[in-house]
Formats: C-alpha cells, structure tokens, sequence
C-alpha cells in the first residue's frame, strides 16, 4: 500500500473533503451577505456542492489503495462507495427539505451548511485509517447530530432531544476514546494498519485486548444504535426535525458502520487465504458482534411492535436494521461484508423513501402518529401505495430490494457453515416479527376507514417518493450493475491480503 | 451505437411502451394508441441493424451477458444471444406485431378497455422477444412464463363474457401442463450439468456428460412445454378457444408470438434431443398435422378454421424439425407466421364488415371487399403450398424432410402419409374456407347488403403481409442464415424429388376438390356427411378431445377434490373435534389448572411478542440516565459473561 507522507500531495487525493468544506464555508458566508431568498440560495448551494463532491469522488475512480497525510487516512474503493453514500443520502435530504416547514425560514442558511458539515465528517470517517482521526471524525459527525438534532429549539421536543443525545454521545465517545487509550497503551501505534503485527509482537493479555476493544465498541455501537448502545435513537429520532432523522438514520449509521469494519478489519484481523480473515490474537470479538447483532434485531423489532408514532416507530425499525446488517460482520469473509455493503444500499432506498412518505403527509395531514394513517390509500393513492412498497421491501418480501439485500445476509451466515446458523434463524424470525408491524401501516392505510377528503402532497415529494421507489423495485428484479459496484468497493483490505 | 445497444432497445421498447401505457394510458391523447404502435415500430426498426449484421454474416454471434445472482460459486447467467436464427425471429416477430398494433387501431376502435388492450399487446411482444434473445434455459423459461401471463390476459381480454374468461383460464391451464414438463426438464439438465446457458449445455451434451435414456427423457420433458405452447396434441385443446379473444390478439398468437414459441425453443435447443425423442416428437407431430387438418373440414366457424389449420401447421413444423428438416421446419415457422398473420387479419376483416363469424352467413363477399379478397387469396395459396407463394418453399422441404426420414426408416412408414394427407386436407379447408366466404351468392343478404371494405388502416397491413406471404420463400435467404447445430443425416437423393411431386399433387387435388364442391357442385357437401355421418360426427366434435379431457381429467379431478373436501370435512374435522372433546373432557377432569395451561399455550403465541414488546419498552424512560445506566450496565455484563 502506497503511503504518501507529503502533505500537500494528499490533498490531492481528499478532493471530495475539500469541496465539502468550501462549500460548507461558502453557504455560511453567503447567508451572511446575501439578505434575499436566503434559504433557496442555500439550498442550491447545497446541490450544487454535493453535485461537485460527486463529480471529484468519481474521478478519483479507479481508485487504488493508498494511506494519505502520514497514514492518517485511506483512500481506496471501499472509502469511495461511502463517500458516494453519503452524498446520495444527504441529497436526498437536501432535496426534500425546502417543501417542508421543519426549519424555520431564518436559519436555512445554517441548515444546509451543517448538511455538508456532517457529510464531511461521515467521508472523513470512511477514511480515517488512525484512532486518532476515528475520534476527530466522529466527533465531527457527532457534534454536527447534535446541532441538527436540535435545530428547532423552539420546540421542547427537539431541544430535549438534541441534549439527551449530546450527553449521551459524550459518555459513549468516552468510554471510546479511554478504549482508545487502552489500546495505544497495549500496543505503541495509533495507527490501524499498524495495529495487527505490534499486536502479535507485543504478547499482551487477551483480557486487557478484550475490555479495550469492547471500550471501542460502545462508541461505534452508539453511532449505528446497536443494542444496548442504542438508547438514545428513539427520543432523539422523534424529536428532530423529520428530515435530520431520516439522514440519522442512514448517513451517520453507515458512517457507522464504515468505521466498525475498518477498524476491526483492519486493526484486529489477519488475512487467511483470499477473501477470508481470522480474529487477532484469538480476542473472540465475532461471537461479541453476533450476540449484539442478535439481541439488537429482536429488541429493536419487538419495541417496534407497540409504537403509535411512525417516526418512532421507523427509530426502532432502524435499530433492527442495524442488527440485520451486523450480521455479515461476523462472518470475516467477503460475502459477509459484500453482503453487508450491498444491504446499506438497499437500505438507503427504503429507509429513506419510508421516511420521505412519513415527511411528505406530515404537511398535508398534520399527523406523523399511526391512527391518522388510516383510509390515507383514498386520499392520496401513490405516496400509500410507495409507502406499502417500501415497508414491504423493509421486510423483505420479494421483489423487492430488500429481499435480494436479506437474501444476501442470510446466504452469506448459511454458506458460512454450521456456526453461524442460529444467527441466521435469529433474522428469519426477526423478519418475521417485522412483518407485523409493517403491515400494520399497509392495513391501516389500505383496509381501515379514515376520514375523507383528499390530500395533496408536494410534487416535488411526488417526484422524489418515485425517484427512490424506482430502485427499491427495480433493485429487486435486476441487480448486477450495482452487485459489481459493491463487489469492486470491497477491497479496503488490499495491504492486509498480501 | 453498437449493436448490442439496438438489440437491447429492439427488445425493451414494448416493455417501456407497457409499462407507460399501463399506468399513464387513459390520460394520453388517443388513448395512448399511437404510443404502442410506435414503440414496436421502434423496435422493428431497432431490430434491422441485426439482420444486416446476420446477413452480412452467417456465423454472426453476438452475446450481452449479465449476472443476475451470484453467491459464491452459484449463479444464474442473464444473457441475450443473436445469430442467425435470432436475427430472423427478431426481425419477423417485431416487423408482424408492428403491423398487428397497428391493424387493432382499427379493430379494437371504441372498445373500452382500448388503452390497457395495447399496454398488453406491447407486453406480449416484449415476451416473445426475449423469449428469443434468450441464450439460456433460465431466462427463456421466463420469458415463457411472461408469453403465457399476456396471453391469458389477452384471451380473456372481454372477461364480462363467460366464452372468453373460460378460455383464457383454458389457455393458461394446459399450457402449465406443459410448462411443468419444460421445467422438470430443466432441471434435469442443470442437476446434470450444472448449467443453464445453452452453449455450455449443448457442449456437455456433445462431450457425453449426459445421455441415453435420461437425456431422451430430458428432452421429451422440454418438448411438453413446446407441446404446451405450441399446441400439439393432446394438449392442443387451448388454441381453438383462444379465438375468443379479439381477432388481432388471435393473429398475434398465431403467428409471431405464442405458437411460435414452442416451435422455437425446440429449435434453439435441437442438441438436447435425442434421435429416440425425435421419433416421439415426429409422431406427435404427425398427428397433429393430420388430425387438425380433419377437423378443419367440418367446422363453420371462419376463425377456428384457421385456428385448426394453425394446429396443422404447427404439426408440419414440429414434423419438420424431429425428421432432420431443421431449416425447414424454422423457415416454415417463419413464412406461416407472415401468411397466418395474414389470414387471420383478412378474417378480422370479413368479421369486422360483417358481424358475424359463421362460414354459413357468408358468401358472396369478393365484390364488396377486394382488398380483403385478394390478400386473404394470397395468404390461402401460400397455406395450401402451391408455388411460388412462400408456403410452398418451406412446407415442401418439410415434406421432403419426412419422406428422406421414412425412405431410412421404413417402419415409420404412418408419418409420410401424414405428411402428404396432411397437405391434400390443407388445400380442401383451405378453399372451402375461401369458396364459401367470398364466391357463390350472399347467404345472409342483410348481411351481406351492409358489408363494406375495411379502413385503409386495417386493408395497409393486409397488403403489405400479402407482400411477405407472396415472397417469403424466394431466394433461399433463409437456408443461408440458419445453419443446423448439429451435423444432420441426409436422406436418399430421391426424396426431395418425389416430396416436390407428392406435395404439388396432393394442394391441387384439396383445392380441384374444395373447387368441384363448393364451386361446381359435383359433390355435395351435405350427402356425402351424411353418407359418412359417424364420421363427420367425430371430426365435428373435434374427436371428443375436450370431451375425453372432462371425462378423464376434469371431472375426476374435481371429484377428487370434493372427496378430499368430504374427507377433511367428515375424517379430519371429526378428528379434530373428538380431539377437542376429549381434550375438553380430560382438562375437566384435571381441573382448572390445566385448563388454564392449555389456553394460555393457545394465546401464548400471539401475545408473549406484545408483550415482551410492552416490557422492553418501559425501560425507554426517557430519562438519559438511565440510558447511560443501561449502556454502562451492558458493558459490564458483556465483561462479567466473558470473565466467568
């Protein structure tokens, strides 16, 4: 793996960053100037700065694997796939924000700059190759939650939120950070890649490894609300603003979830054979994973079950989702991981779509709780009939992209052997559960009286509901160009598997 | 733009035609009308750079491989494949359902259902041409299953009438019959193999990984789903109920999409066919071509006429391919479907002016529709094989391909007087149909009074078949792109002479025979059914196969099934309730403790969910530190669990 120590020509290679961060400075600034149509400026800012970090990010394609300013960030195919992640999701919230009436006209400005914020800080994630960058990154991406969290402080529920969720996240990144702590101690680098041979060769207790990385642990969990790391989710997805919660749902888990598998990866795995690692060390951090991943699907899906609010609901949904995607972690192979990147994206889709449903009617309905869903497939026919797709591909029900995203974790623990398959019954049945309350929506939508009188929904949300409900279908039937895609953004691992 | 991009673009514009009028139909002027028939003009156009490119290229081969799944060392291929053979069907398919959409502009005027009628049409012709762009068996069984979905929806397109939604069902019912067949067939190939792509499997074949009697069988489960689709017998039973939908679909069944599915496939995938499978395909056929053509005499309906003539066509194909007549056997697949197409348009016509479908209410009607006249002519001498009209070329060669197969086989002495009795009958129905329809005086002069000529947007397409149906069979284009994937026996030298004489022979003799009887006079039709009325019985009732079917299929099977009912009603459900007597009766013997558990175990399914569910979520307190307690508490436990 190459190493490029000079500073000024890495920077060549952290184009998307920088755009990032321009075009962060450039909205603050211009907020400040301009005194006209603040918010719409800002938001075409906003595109326009995701237009060009996507337009930088792919022509760093075809990426190779390389260590930037003095090894403290990756780029290679996997950090790309995220970073390209990370704009899709975050446009999609850029979009469908200005047709909404969740951010108050005075602080657009600040809004969207903060948008790009955290997309900076979830591509800096995505890269960070050093403990030392892990902290910096996530707290970028932290920090950034919290001001969104809480960016209707007028409101008690989103100020509420946005404290519970600073709070909490402090003592999460702490106990990280000391795991952190631990772990330099143990091994005398801070540096990822580094990590494995100063592991073999400093010969230290298997207990002490262990109570570092389950320090470690609890920071990433809490950023992709695994059980019992979690808590927060709930109260902090129903009282932001509806659009910061379905970007929480989905950038900063992913960001999440990029760092856990670098990290572990990375630093606490050896390459055995191609496409296939082994624990360092023997610490038995799979088995740790597993437990976690199962518990996180049961207990997200078995909350679900008795949510009146949809937005709290979708919160308890997204943790089980966390525990669906962990699941191809623990396997150390490719498919395992393959199938976990090729679930995010599936995710994306769906989560974001159920989410933009659940935006584009609290205009017109007023109403984000479940009981004034019903009848809604009478008055607005195509955002109930979108919503009944996305629900159904969260369960994953075929032909929809989720069954092929599910399909791929459950064949992944089955190919695996005999080890992983109670895993794997764990999911069947979670999926199961699932069921319930999603198509408790659909019932209630489709089946049950409400009252009359149409609603009219946004066309911009009519044009974006089918920009995301196109793939969610169209994933389901035909796969391979994105199967390639995620297949080419597996190889993170490059210096490991020499 | 490559070839590949106009492959794809040939193949998707009716999908995206469909799929737009089905949803977005009833909004767009016109009803979308011009939408559909513009997207398969699209894809004819689409489709011609391919034929040129075969053309210019026999051995052209061209592949668009895709995966659809991959886990591990598993994976199911999505490849699109053109050579030769492709290239035609492509071609033909697209150029005949372009002139079908648009023909129903026409026909189908005013229907209320008129938008979703083409969104349909588009969805039938994006079928067929993946069907034929498939390169393996995994797609083209998909494809085969989407043929089969819009033809059911477009036999029961009028579903308020009972005629019509029974067909459908029909339809749909058999061809599963024999869609199982292909799918057992299927399999068997791939647990062999372990392959769906035709070329890996036909080299597995060639290289001896599977045969004998396993790879006969193999093959005579995938010719039951060719005898599905293509209506051999016994399972040709759907075809002539097909004619309930509207006559355009009945075209488009005929002659570029349903029909020529089976026939197709059993071509593209000759190798897996074993010369003992052929036999059983040849005798099917055989059958086929002969008996249909029998029935074609005694029946008054226009349409179903040339619905059994279809039949008898599709058996000469079938024949044609299992004697070693490959090219033959495709080419005439490709010539019928121009006449067919035609034949069945004119009909639409005849039906269209006159509101009736009955032969015997006809007559008469040259002077009124020429147009319809004159095409209907031609797509009639091409069908009876009389030279030059493309009909004769291909069913010729067939001939000449099942006299050469009998001259070395003499014991299957059966399948050449099939073959030339088979072509006599084809000439007698077919200037029967042609006699009592258009000459002699009007039957019904009502009737006849109100006929009229069609629109030009109905007698356009007519004429320009009529073209094909004339001059289709000139040139030897066809034996020049399709070349055998195997090597072939020849037959003896004589064959094909005496093929030529024979099959000349036996059309003049059915058309001088139609002549002197619905003509002339000389025979009388009425005489001689009676002379041989037990006979003409039989033939009438179309062999009593749909009878034999209720008989022996039907109304067993619907006895089975209230036995069954009868069974899980008295056995079972009397089981069920002695169980729950007695379960009543021992729990009042234990007392309530029991009882108790019992129901609880009951409930206990759906409830502990909800309820453990209600539990959890009291520990969401909302107070962050109890939050931080939990996370806390979780870190500790995980390290108590690992330390002990």
């Amino acid at each position: 793996m190459p190493v490029i120590t000079d500073n000024i020509a890495s920077l060549g290679y952290a184009t998307p960053e920088l755009v990032l961060a321009g075009f962060f400075l450039f909205i603050l600034l211009a907020d400040l100037v301009f005194t006209r149509n603040r918010g719409q400026m800002a938001c075409t800012l906003a595109i326009l700065g995701l237009a060009m970090t996507l337009l930088v990010t792919l022509r760093l394609y075809p990426a190779g694997e390389r260590l930037l300013f003095a090894k403290m960030m990756a780029i290679d195919p996997f950090a790309l796939f995220f970073k390209i992640f990370f704009v899709g999701s975050t446009a999609v919230i850029v979009l469908l924000s200005p047709a909404t009436a969740y951010i108050p006209r005075t602080r657009q400005g600040e809004y969207y700059a903060f948008l790009l914020a955290i997309t900076l800080g979830m591509s800096l994630l995505a890269s960070a190759a050093d403990l030392v960058m892990i902290v910096l990154a996530l707290e970028m991406v932290s920090v950034t939650s919290y001001l969104l969290a809480g960016f209707m402080k007028e409101q008690a529920a989103s100020a509420e939120a946005a404290l519970k969720y600073a709070i909490y996240g402090a003592v999460a990144t702490g106990t990280m950070v000391y795991g952190m702590s631990l772990l330099y101690g143990i091994t005398g680098t801070t540096n990822l890649y580094e990590m494995p041979q100063a592991i073999a060769r400093g010969g230290a207790a298997p207990l002490a490894l262990f109570v570092a990385v389950l320090l470690v642990l609890v920071g990433f969990g809490y950023k992709i609300a695994a059980v019992p790391f979690h808590m927060w989710a709930p109260d902090v997805y129903e009282g932001a603003p509806t659009p910061v919660t379905a970007l929480l749902s989905v950038g900063p888990k992913a960001a999440g979830f990029a760092v856990l598998i670098r990290f572990f990866y990375a630093a606490l795995a050896v390459p055995a054979g191609p496409g296939r690692w082994n624990p360092v060390a023997d610490i038995d951090w799979p088995l740790l994973v597993a437990v976690i991943s199962a518990v996180t699907m049961t207990v997200g899906n078995l909350i679900a079950i008795n949510q009146s609010n949809l937005k709290r609901l979708l919160a308890y949904s997204a943790i089980a989702h966390a525990g669906y995607i962990l699941m191809g972690f623990v396997l150390l192979n490719g498919q395992g991981l393959y199938a976990m990147l090729f679930y995010l994206i599936v995710y994306a889709f769906m989560n974001l779509g159920a989410f933009l449903v659940v935006i584009a009617l609290a205009g017109p309905l007023r109403s984000e709780e479940l009981k004034d869903y019903a009848g809604l497939a009478s008055r607005t026919a195509f955002p109930a009939v979108a919503m009944a797709v996305f629900l159904f591909s969260l369960t994953g029900i075929p032909p929809l992209a989720g069954f092929v995203g599910k399909f791929y974790l459950f064949a992944a623990l089955i190919e695996a052997g005999r080890a992983w398959l109670w895993l794997a019954v764990v999911g069947v049945l979670n999926s199961v559960i699932s069921l319930y309350y999603y198509a408790r929506i659909v019932k209630a939508m489709f089946l049950e009286k409400g009252p009359s009188g149409r609603l009219t929904v946004a066309s911009a949300h009519q044009v974006l509901i089918a920009a995301l409900l196109i793939p969610t279908v169209l994933l389901g039937i035909y796969w391979a160009p994105v199967a390639r895609f995620t297949d080419y953004s597996l190889r993170l691992l490059g210096p490991l598997a020499r | 733009m490559d070839l590949a991009t106009y492959v794809l673009i040939a193949l998707f514009a009716p999908l995206a035609g469909a799929t737009v009028q089905i949803f977005l139909g009833r909004r767009l002027p016109r009803h979308g009308d011009w939408l559909c028939v513009g997207v398969l003009f699209v894809s004819f156009v689409a489709s011609i750079p391919t034929f040129n490119a075969v053309w210019a290229n026999p051995a052209f081969k061209l592949q668009i491989l895709s995966e659809w799944l991959t886990l591990g060392s598993f994976g199911i291929p999505l490849g699109l494949q053109v050579d030769g053979l492709t290239g035609i069907m492509l071609t033909v398919v697209s150029f005949i359902a372009a002139f079908i959409h648009l023909y129903s502009v026409g026909y189908m005027h005013g229907d209320p259902r008129y938008s979703r009628y083409f969104a349909y049409l588009n969805f039938f012709t994006f079928s067929m041409l993946g069907l034929v762009l498939a390169d393996n068996f995994f797609l083209i069984y998909v494809f085969w299953e989407l043929v089969g979905l819009s033809s059911y929806l477009l036999i029961g397109f009028w579903f308020e009438r009972p005629a019509a939604a029974n067909a459908g069902k029909k339809a749909f019912i058999v061809n599963r019959v024999g869609d199982v067949g292909f799918f057992v067939g299927i399999l068997l190939l791939w647990t062999q193999l372990g392959t769906f792509r035709f070329e890996e499997v036909f080299k597995g074949i060639a290289a001896g990984q599977m045969a004998g009697p396993l790879l006969t069988v193999t093959g005579l489960c995938v010719f039951l789903g060719a005898v599905g689709k293509s209506a051999q017998f016994p399972l040709h039973v759907w075809l002539p109920d097909a004619m309930e939908g509207p006559t355009p679909v009945s075209a488009l069944i005929h002659a570029a999409t349903m029909v020529a599915a089976g026939v197709y496939m059993v071509g593209r995938v000759y190798p897996v066919f074993t010369p003992d499978a052929f036999v059983v395909i040849a005798y099917v056929a055989g059958i086929t071509a002969f008996f249909a053509g029998t029935i074609a005499l005694t029946q008054f309906d226009i349409k179903r006429v040339i619905a059994y003539s279809t039949l008898s066509q599709l058996g000469y194909m079938m024949l044609g391919l299992a004697t070693g007549g490959y090219v033959a056997g495709l080419f005439h697949l490709v010539t019928h479907a121009f006449f067919k197409a035609l034949m069945f348009l004119a009909a639409g016509s005849v039906i269209h002016a006159l509101h009736t479908q009955d032969l015997r209410e006809m007559g008469g009607l040259r002077a009124k529709m020429p147009v319809t006249f004159w095409t209907m002519m031609a797509g009639s001498l091409a069908l009876a094989g009389v030279p030059p009209f493309s009909g004769f070329f291909s069913k010729d060669a067939i001939i000449g391909a099942t006299l050469g197969f009998v001259m070395a086989h003499p014991q299957h002495l059966l399948l050449a007087l099939f073959a030339v009795g088979g072509a006599l009958l084809t000439g007698l129905y077919a200037f029967r149909l042609m006699f009592l329809a258009f000459t002699g005086a009007p039957r019904d002069r009502e009737k006849h009074h109100h006929a009229h000529e069609s629109p030009p947007v109905m007698t356009v397409p007519l004429v320009v078949l009529a073209v094909f149906a004339v001059g289709a069979g000139w040139g030897g284009w066809f034996e020049r792109l399709v070349r055998p994937p195997v090597e072939l026996p020849h037959g003896p030298a004589g064959a094909h002479t005496l093929a030529l004489a024979l099959s000349l022979l036996a059309a003049g003799l059915g058309i001088l025979l139609a002549y002197w009887t619905y003509v002339v006079g000389k025979i009388s039709a009425g005489r001689v059914a009676d002379r041989y009325r037990p006979v003409y019985t039989l033939l009438f009732n179309k062999y009593y196969v749909d009878e034999l079917y209720a008989a022996g299929v039907v109304r067993p099977f619907l006895a089975l099934t209230r036995g069954c009912a009868a069974f899980d009603l008295g056995v079972i459900d009397g089981f069920v309730n002695w169980c729950g007597r007695f379960t009543r009766g021992v729990s009042r013997v234990q007392g309530w403790i029991d009882f108790r558990i019992v129901d609880g175990a009951v409930n206990l399914v759906g409830n502990a969910i909800r309820a453990w569910g209600a539990v959890l979520r009291l520990v969401q307190t909302g107070v962050v530190q109890n939050y931080i307690l939990v996370l806390l508490g979780g870190v500790l436990v995980i390290l108590l669990l690992k330390v002990l």
